[in-house]
């Protein structure tokens, strides 16, 4: 510090960068009186701590500094704010920052009172040694992290709980009797919160034999999305059970949706895909949502429908379908669209549905392929890591799996 | 990776030109440009894709978002596209049926022009 040197202090702040023999903690003192500020960075010194000190004279310089601050030691007198006024503005701009006030001899009850009003600790002028200055830093930062450490356990807890509600509602179990099919489904909430955005899946058997199978992605990410795609399952399953035609059930599932919406944008993809008595046919619809891959003994193929625009955007109210032959033993892997948005290894590519069909056949081997494998727990994790592995880490969107095997 | 936003006025028809990736972190500030442009009373809107890279679900929310908000004027959101992997977005989502995509920003004025 350049005590005694008024002139050449118009930059408000200096950084002075001390012997790191610890982890590095960035401390900002806020202090206007030069002669305190030389002694407490000289007691830091003395301290040997791993320290770097950034000084403020101002509570509005501070306020520009502290979120780089790991821990502040503020002077409760300052010439823009007395008492504990700055201590509250601090904390309401960085709540997770450790502070340490710095009293006079004369008004060691404002210490006290600032403890009560959310400082770690405070510190009396003129009463202060090195080792104690060290250690209150150290406790201050080290409760400090424990509380942001609980914090966010609680958020965890709370986000778990509520994915929990909403996967019931988003995820149910598939309506079905036939020992020949199976059913298999992967869900994982994407992006850096692990909220459940608006994917959802279902399979249903209606008691003329068919059997519906349908995934769908509700255009956004968050709870209003994950609660209008409980809304859209729900229905599309009620109006299967009802008899409706797949025709039928996507024009209602349309209207449902254009009722329900809370946000004039939204809109939901869909894959409905009807397998036949028989388990030999089937007939596709794909409504703004990606192609399912059919994998049989012989191959691994994409099954592309003729495209339509999603409910919510489909004002011709066309659905078209493509007849697929699906043979004796066949898998049916429908999917949504996070799966194959991951980046390549870095590369501004994108896996897309190639990508996918190659991690595929690089999961079952050569020809002839059993497709009862595609539903194996183990495949589909491995899927899905192996997606999350190429993409760098976690993926920015839901990625939700159904198959629908046949044997 | 960043996205570039950009705007101008020509023949009455306000051009965006979009560059980089429009995803679940990028798209709101298109988001909040297309609001904005709508907001000071312009319902003539051309997207320019040509630079973007890259389209997620979300970008795509906010580009029918956008189209909702123009429409609701009597307006009109076209998009400028030549890029085959953009295109298969497009057409994989149906939305070919949904939006003008034109191959320039002249066809995109051009064809604006005639439907006058």
């Amino acid at each position: 510090m350049r005590k005694g040197d008024p002139g050449t202090e118009r930059i408000p702040v200096e950084w002075v960068l001390m012997k790191a023999d610890t982890e590095q903690i960035r401390i900002l003192l806020v202090e206007d009186d030069d002669g305190d500020a030389f002694l407490i960075e000289e007691l830091l010194r003395e301290a040997r701590a791993g320290i770097t000190v950034r000084r403020a004279r101002l509570l509005a310089e501070a306020g520009k500094l502290i979120d780089e601050a790991t821990c502040v030691l503020l002077d409760l007198d300052l010439p823009d704010s007395r008492g504990l006024h700055g201590l509250r503005r601090l904390l309401l701009q960085e709540p997770d920052t450790a502070i340490v006030v710095l009293t006079g001899l004369a008004d060691e009850h404002l210490g006290e009172e600032a403890v009560r009003a959310g400082a770690q600790d405070y510190l009396i002028k003129g009463d202060v040694t090195g080792k104690l200055l060290h250690r209150v830093i150290r406790y201050a930062v080290e409760r400090r992290r424990w509380h942001e450490a609980q914090r966010q356990l609680h958020v965890a807890r709370v986000s778990a709980r509520e994915n929990a509600r909403l996967e019931r509602g988003l995820l149910p179990s598939a309506v079905l009797d036939d020992p020949r099919l199976s059913v298999a489904a992967r869900y994982r909430a994407g992006g850096k919160q692990r909220l459940l955005g608006g994917d959802f899946y279902d399979v249903v058997q209606t008691p003329d034999g068919w059997v519906h199978a349908l995934i769908g992605d509700v255009c956004g990410h968050g709870p209003s999305e994950a609660a209008l795609g409980v809304c859209l399952r729900v229905a599309w399953r009620a109006l299967v059970l009802a008899g409706e035609r797949p025709a039928d059930v996507l024009s209602a599932v349309q209207l449902v949706l254009r009722h329900e919406q809370q946000e004039e944008a939204m809109f939901a993809t869909v894959c409905m895909m009807s397998v036949a008595p028989g388990r030999r046919t089937a007939t596709l619809r794909l409504a703004g949502h990606p192609a399912p891959l059919l994998v049989t003994p012989h191959g691994i193929g994409e099954l592309a429908a003729p495209p339509c625009p999603p409910p919510g955007l489909n004002d011709a109210g066309n659905w078209p379908a493509l007849d697929v032959k699906l043979g004796d033993r066949w898998s049916l892997l429908l999917y949504t669209d996070g799966l194959v948005e991951g980046r390549i290894s870095g590369s501004p590519y994108r896996l897309g549905s190639e990508g996918l069909m190659g991690l595929m056949r690089d999961a079952l081997g050569t020809a002839p392929f059993d497709p009862g494998r595609v539903g194996d727990e183990a495949l589909l994790n491995g899927l899905i890591d192996q997606v999350r592995h190429l993409n760098g880490g976690d993926l920015n969107d839901d990625v939700a799996l159904l198959v629908l095997g046949c044997s | 990776m960043d996205l570039k936003l950009a705007h101008s006025n020509k023949d009455g028809i306000e051009i965006v030109d979009v560059e980089g990736e429009i995803d679940v972190y990028t798209a709101p500030r298109l988001r909040e440009l297309l609001i904005e442009l709508v907001n000071k009373k312009n319902y003539q809107l051309v997207v320019n894709m040509e630079k973007v890279e890259f389209l997620d679900s979300t970008g795509l929310g906010v580009l029918v978002g956008g189209l909702k908000r123009v429409r609701a004027h009597d307006g009109s959101l076209d998009l400028v596209c030549t890029q085959e992997r953009i295109l298969k977005i497009f057409r994989i989502t149906g939305l070919t049926k949904v939006f003008g995509i034109h191959e320039s920003v002249d066809q995109a004025i051009a064809a604006r022009k005639a439907e006058k």
